[in-house]
């Protein structure tokens, strides 16, 4: 809206250049830290880019230690989680797709009685969803592993599952709720003249208008369970339950594992969210503003 | 239609915090476990916590951290929705597609990943400094004790920075712009219009941001887990990563877990109430 002058348009583009510098640089780090060996990294530590690319080290991840290319050749010993990739990358796709489903629902549900309600139980539902929100995921999970270890429940992905949707749902309900608020109630109006049942006009008339609402959830419940690393680190010991990050996390701790492996099973976690971002971001900016300002 | 929802806090969430409270009053270790029987210790396990002069250097860390990071990141998000706003240049148009993009990182993968660009002899970022010729002796970022919890900063707000500047630029975007060209015609510069305009209506995001932040940095733990593992020696150890191993490694304290964990909680249910009075005020219709 102001003409801006050519010095100031220069440190504009300057200031532009270093921020997107930060963003993509730990980007950099680990695609180039993951197409080389250990031996090129340790060969010359001054150097940026490797003298040698390779593939090994997704070979040996994504045929699971079958086969090992050059790198791993004489490797004499490969972490077993690790082979377990595409186990893992399963655990976490069932997780996060239930997680975003039963979030979705029970939250849809929710944050509509909310937003048309307006009865005292109603705002003390909300505040009470403000406040869950808040809750810091260690403090509930010394409680439910105590629990869940009592019930027999350790070491299953159901229990995952529903201890990420009980810990998101705060969350989708306000996010959605603002949504809600923003559908004009007339259309179900009518139809409730015309004697449709309450949860009838909401499955046919407010949730086909909801979709942009839906879809923002939808994608930010995916994307924070995807991410989630204590719930399943605690709740789930045995390789087969594990998901991407516990199985990433498990690796932190072992001297034999070096950077560039790490920097390529890193690289196969972060695509798929990555991709996620990059195509609903219109859907992401939306749900994260309205999950933090409006009420 | 609301009984999912309540049967899903009732179970996940209020049950387990009640009966965190209660496991911080009673003796709960690994023989307690096997047994099924926790004795009622009183505020033992709090006692306990409270002599732990562990807990005292995570809680202080943890305050460097939240202060840190919280600043940076609001000083920060403003700045750069700033930058972002000014559509007619182009490069603040990539800026803008790209600026999301740390929110899609696991924080566990960022962990590792700035714990690469960080490593003493093998790092990505001495490795930069070299070829730009800033430096001459490689540098121990996480390393050393006196940079250690300053370097875990960095990678936090590198990525939960894209919330705050979401937030801001959605807020920018709300400023009527006849404001703008009112101030203009009665002659006001870049900077007194930011500071009459701008900063004044950013007010009410800015303190949402702050309220979520903290409540956020206070219970940081996969930046933590991933790069120093609270080391070296005990530089970076803060509190939820205290209540972690208090709980989860040897000797398997549970009640002093659950005990440290709850004045966590205490701490960040103030702060959510704060917020609960400040943003959501009006939904009291």
């Amino acid at each position: 809206m102001f003409k801006l002058s050519l010095p100031n348009r220069l440190a504009l583009h300057v200031a532009n250049l270093a921020v997107i510098a930060v963003i993509l640089l730990p980007l950099a780090a680990v695609i180039i830290g993951s197409i080389q060996s250990e031996k090129s990294l340790q060969a010359d530590t001054r150097r940026l880019l490797p003298p040698e690319v390779t593939g090994d080290n997704f070979l040996v991840i994504l045929t699971q230690g079958e086969q090992r290319g050059r790198i791993f050749d004489q490797a004499t010993y490969l972490p077993d989680n690790i082979k377990k990739f595409y186990r893992a990358f399963a655990n976490s796709l069932i997780v996060a797709s239930s997680v975003t489903f039963l979030t979705l629902l029970f939250g849809a549900l929710s944050a509509y009685t909310i937003a048309r309600l307006r009865y005292r139980w109603t705002l003390f539902l909300l505040q009470a969803n403000i406040v869950s929100r808040f809750v810091p995921a260690i403090v509930l999970m010394i409680p439910l592993y105590i629990v869940m270890r009592s019930l027999g429940q350790l070491n299953s992905l159901s229990g995952v599952i529903l201890a990420e949707t009980g810990f998101l749902l705060p969350y989708a309900i306000l996010i959605l709720a603002p949504y809600f608020d923003a559908i004009p109630s007339e259309l179900e109006e009518a139809a409730r003249i015309d004697g449709c049942s309450r949860l009838r006009a909401f499955v046919h008339i407010v949730l086909p208008l909801a979709t942009p609402a839906l879809a923002a959830c939808g994608v930010i419940m995916f994307i924070v369970s995807w991410h989630e690393l204590l719930i399943p680190l605690i709740l789930n010991a045995r390789p087969e339950f594990m998901t991407l990050p516990v199985v990433i996390a498990s690796l932190v701790g072992d001297v034999f594992v070096f950077f560039n492996l790490m920097m390529a099973i890193c690289l196969l976690a972060l695509l798929p969210t990555v991709v996620l971002v990059a195509l609903l971001q219109k859907y992401i900016v939306e749900g994260l503003a309205a999950g933090a300002v409006k009420g | 239609m609301n009984l999912p929802t309540l049967v899903f806090l009732g179970a996940v969430l209020a049950y387990p915090v009640i009966y965190a409270g209660y496991l911080s009053v009673h003796k709960v270790g690994l023989a307690q476990l096997r047994r099924g029987e926790f004795p009622f210790s009183g505020w033992e396990n709090y006692g306990r916590v409270l002599e732990d002069p562990l807990f005292w250097m995570a809680m202080k860390n943890t305050l460097v951290f939240t202060a840190i990071t919280v600043i940076s990141e609001i000083v920060l998000a403003v700045a750069i929705a700033l930058l972002i706003n000014q559509t007619s240049i182009w490069t603040s148009r990539v800026t803008r597609f790209l600026i999301l993009l740390p929110y899609a990182i696991p924080p566990i993968c960022n962990g590792l990943i700035w714990s690469f660009l960080y490593s003493f002899q093998l790092g990505f970022l001495n490795r930069i400094l070299f070829s730009l010729g800033l430096i001459h002796d490689p540098v121990n970022w996480a390393g050393n004790p006196d940079t250690a919890l300053y370097a875990v900063t960095v990678p936090y707000i590198w990525r939960t920075l894209p919330f705050a500047i979401i937030l801001v630029h959605a807020a920018l975007q709300g400023i009527p712009r006849e404001l703008y060209e009112q101030a203009a015609i009665d002659g006001a510069n870049a900077w007194h219009r930011f500071r009459q305009i701008t900063l004044p209506m950013l007010q009410q995001i800015i303190a949402i941001i702050l309220i979520l932040r903290t409540a956020f940095a206070f219970a940081v733990f996969e930046e933590i887990l991933a790069i120093t593992q609270g080391g070296p020696g005990d530089a970076t150890w803060v509190a939820a990563w205290y209540s972690y191993k208090i709980t989860f490694s040897p000797p398997n304290n549970f009640g002093m877990g659950a005990a440290s964990a709850f004045i966590l909680a205490l701490m960040i249910a103030a702060i959510a109430l704060v917020y609960l009075r400040a943003v959501y005020r009006r939904v009291q219709l």
